[in-house]
């Protein structure tokens, strides 16, 4: 029988063996990415649907007394910065693409900012509604969206500061050589990682506009 | 986000060879009372619960309602919530996430020591979290039988009473909400993280760490669920319905929050699974020679990804009209009881599927095995249960047709519950197939097989029946709805469970599960069962409520009969638990390699498996159920200098 294992115990792996399980890995950051988006529509369209069936239904005439309004520039204040860390965590990733690491840095640490300024304004106009939550349908799914906004700003802006502190430390790794064009396995899957975390950036600033209309305009 | 986690030893593996003298255990995993295991999760448990009951009363002391209340719903909650990611902290599952703020990459995580508590930690071996599952589920299963036994206890007599009408509805809701629970993870959880990757031929889980945290999400909810009965239990049911749920007392924070939790916990694994099935198939096994069982998880997988999260968002939904007063569920201040229904149905029928799918699974990778003959239209199957998760999400409705839905609409749902039995026809027909005209070797997994076709062919049955809507408004919350689920998800998954457990156990652990006491088991269950649900359908037409602690006095015979009949059958498991301790501890019979003679690729791999299962990476060479076919090639070429030379084969 041929002797395939190493002196550890544990296979020796051939280059094509690595190299399939490499690819594998990197696919695998694709189809994860892209049924984390799908899992997060779910959880986004319960909201939505809550929103219209609650609306439709108009229970007792109380799906949205006058004096229940969402404030609308702290709504346009969010929307704007989430809507800034797409913009930079995509323009970013195309960056790197380019194969300007730098750019890609300040673009992503920038995001990661915005994204956390999100995340201040939404908790604090949360904490200042001028309802009660429980006054009406859109008092309640107003408030739904609140918390499922924060738990979205919260993931975003978490994968967009472990994807750019992981690409400096790689970079660090390799000796100040930049990921973009590395063919190391980790600087291959932190590219897959970017697009992956862009995507998902680009599809936060979607369905925030979506949500903004709805909450804010309708 | 933990999208990106990736097996980084994998990586790291892959760029420099599998270097040990380059790996350093953090303090955290080296051996010691201060490493993490399931005491220190156990004790940063409690610590986040105190912390975070003060934190919730310090959030709202300042609204004299709710400190005159008598009940702070937001402290229990955070609670709960609070001793959850203590839990994780404690059992170290939330190490790499920290790091990775960091930008670290590598964390060394593997379990520090290889000795039996290696499964008291979080471990990023899939055969290891298979096992725990194994323990998980059983120990979920128990819980929740006990309470099963409660119940028939209180309906021995009508007028004789053990509980009072509160307690019993209280023990009815916590069994239906714990077995419910237990039984989305009770395939995918053990079965499906223990064998995937080597029915695959993978070396590894797509993504390990959330593979690990999703079992460890999956103890925390049991033991949220579970908590609800010294905060004073629900009278829910397990479906929670509202307006109930939003006037019942702190009990039904623990369910929501649970359900919560778990539904996470259910989301990881099928997520982890998905992935792991599309990515990392063995070169040369193509959609065509991916195994049954495989399939199943798949299908299951999607289910678990797509249905949960609706589910997550409800329970957040009544967490916060229990806590921050808002109003999704109350009529009278905008919002409406039939959303719960809405959401909470939207998960809960794909639920049923997530439950049925893998049992037929394991039934299809079983067949072949002991009948010696292919899988009966292998593609019929795999297409019937993507078609039954397809159609899994348009049915949902039918739960509603007594509930005030818009009668228009019910013809509409009528349908669509009724097509579902097309592509579930199919799998059964598969079944039947594959039994038409065979040799069967009666071992203790193909009775489990044989008995999972004749108890769902009583549930399918009757479920067709109730998909009906004059059928349906006649028996409604009766004790024939409550037979017919019982006879699909017991008489379904709980025997392909056990199928699957006889089965692969030899292969988990190494050892034969004795064979007597096996089939004293499986008759117990398989007669006590039927004898137990069947006159339930009789009393359900016969007009017994569910979750009604008495009943009509003629109806005590058949009652009584069922409830006789329910001790045995929950006697049964104690035979099996007796079985298990038996065959793995007192007399264990070391199991050879193959001891079904099965051509499944997990079955063609060292026993006990290796860490990293397959020496070389296989390749598949054929379709997987060649059974007694006269010079079919092997299944799959492992690389280990067999007759076929793996350097012959691309890997790319």
């Amino acid at each position: 029988m041929t002797n395939t294992l190493d002196q550890s115990g544990e296979p020796s792996d051939t280059p094509e063996e690595r190299e399939y399980e490499m690819r594998a890995h990197i696919s695998s950051i694709w189809t994860g990415g892209r049924l984390f988006i799908g899992i997060y529509t779910f959880f986004l369209a319960s909201l939505v649907f809550s929103y219209f069936y609650l609306r439709s239904s108009n229970n007792g005439l109380l799906w949205r007394p006058d004096h229940v309004t969402a404030p609308r520039t702290y709504g346009l204040v969010i929307f704007g910065f989430s809507l800034i860390t797409a913009i930079l965590a995509y323009y970013g990733r195309k960056r790197l693409v380019k194969g300007s690491f730098m750019d890609f840095s300040v673009a992503a640490w920038s995001g990661v900012g915005t994204g956390l300024l999100a995340l201040v304004f939404q908790i604090l106009e949360l904490s200042h509604l001028g309802f009660f939550p429980g006054s009406s349908g859109y008092a309640s799914t107003f408030v739904g969206f609140a918390f499922m906004n924060i738990i979205t700003l919260v993931i975003s802006a978490y994968w967009l500061e472990t994807t750019v502190a992981r690409g400096m430390r790689i970079r660090r790794e390799l000796s100040g050589a930049s990921p973009e064009f590395s063919s190391h396995p980790r600087a291959r899957a932190f590219r897959a990682d970017v697009a992956a975390m862009a995507y998902f950036q680009v599809f936060v600033a979607m369905t925030g506009a979506l949500l903004f209309a709805m909450f804010y305009l309708m | 986000m933990t999208i990106s986690e990736e097996r980084s030893t994998e990586v790291t593996g892959a760029a420099s060879g599998h270097d040990h003298e380059s790996r350093k255990l953090s303090w955290t995993q080296r051996p010691g009372i201060f490493s993490q295991h399931i005491g220190t999760a156990a004790v940063l448990a409690v610590v986040g619960y105190v912390i975070g009951h003060w934190f919730g009363n310090y959030l709202t002391s300042g609204y004299s309602y709710i400190a005159n209340s008598g009940q702070n719903s937001t402290a229990n909650a955070l609670a709960l919530a609070f001793g959850v990611v203590g839990w994780l902290l404690g059992i170290g599952a939330l190490n790499y996430p920290f790091a990775k703020l960091f930008g670290v990459d590598g964390l060394e995580e593997e379990s520090p020591v290889d000795n039996w508590t290696k499964y008291f930690r979080y471990t990023l071996d899939h055969k290891i979290v298979g096992l725990q599952y194994v323990v998980g589920v059983l120990l979920f299963l128990f819980t929740g039988g006990l309470l099963a036994m409660a119940v028939r206890a209180e309906l021995l007599n009508p007028t004789t009473h053990l509980f009072s009408p509160d307690t019993y509805i209280k023990i009815v809701s916590e069994h239906g909400t714990i077995m419910m629970m237990m039984a989305t993870s009770i395939i995918v959880g053990p079965l499906g993280n223990y064998f995937v990757p080597l029915m695959i031929g993978s070396r590894r889980m797509a993504f390990p760490r959330i593979e690990a945290l999703s079992f460890w999400i999956f103890t925390a909810g049991y033991m949220v669920i579970f908590s609800a009965l010294p905060y004073g239990g629900f009278p829910t049911g397990w479906t929670g319905y509202a307006p109930l749920q939003t006037q019942a007392g702190p009990g039904m924070v623990s369910y929501l929050l649970g359900f919560a939790v778990i539904g996470i916990g259910m989301i990881l694994a099928g997520f982890n699974q998905a992935v792991t099935i599309i990515n990392y198939r063995a070169p040369g096994m193509t959609w065509s020679r991916v195994p049954i069982f495989v399939w199943s998880i798949l299908a299951t997988a999607s289910l678990l990804t797509l249905a949960t999260p609706v589910l997550i968002a409800g329970g957040l939904f009544g967490l916060l009209d229990k806590t921050v007063q808002t109003a999704f569920f109350v009529t009278e201040h905008g919002g409406s009881s039939y959303l719960w229904q809405n959401l909470f149905w939207f998960f809960g029928h794909p639920e049923v599927y997530i439950m049925a799918l893998p049992g037929f699974g394991i039934a299809g990778e079983i067949m072949p095995v002991f009948t010696r003959r292919p899988l009966f239209a292998y593609k019929v199957a795999a297409a019937g249960m993507i078609g039954v998760a397809l159609l899994s999400f348009f049915v949902w409705q039918h739960h509603l047709f007594q509930s005030g839905i818009n009668p228009d609409m019910r013809p509409l749902f009528m349908l669509t519950t009724e097509l579902i039995s097309i592509p579930t026809g199919f799998i059964f027909l598969v079944g039947m197939g594959t039994l038409y005209r065979a040799k069967i070797r009666l071992e203790i997994p193909m009775l489990f097989v044989l008995a999972l076709f004749f108890n769902f062919l009583i549930g399918g049955i009757t479920g067709v029946f109730l998909s009906d809507v004059p059928v349906n408004v006649t028996v409604h919350g009766g004790f024939f709805v409550l037979s017919h689920f019982h006879y699909t998800i017991m008489g379904g998954l709980l025997f392909a469970f056990m199928a699957g457990l006889y089965f692969w156990l030899p292969k988990m652990t190494g050892k034969m599960m004795n064979k007597k006491i096996g089939k004293l088991h499986f008759w117990l269950m398989f007669v006590f069962f039927n004898l137990t649900f069947f006159p339930m359908f009789i009393i359900g037409l016969l007009g017994q409520p569910r979750r009604v602690f008495t009943y009509a006095s003629n109806l005590q015979g058949l009652n009584d009969f069922s409830s006789v009949s329910a001790f045995i059958l929950g006697f049964s498991f104690l035979v099996f638990f007796y079985n298990l301790v038996y065959s793995m501890w007192l007399k264990p019979e070391i199991a050879p390699p193959n001891p079904w003679e099965s051509l499944g690729l997990e079955w063609q791999t060292a026993s006990p498996v290796p860490p990293y299962n397959f020496e070389r990476i296989p390749v598949i060479m054929t379709d997987p159920y060649r059974y007694s076919e006269e010079g079919a090639p092997a299944f799959a070429d492992l690389g280990t200098g067999g007759p076929t030379d793996p350097s012959t084969h691309s890997l790319a």
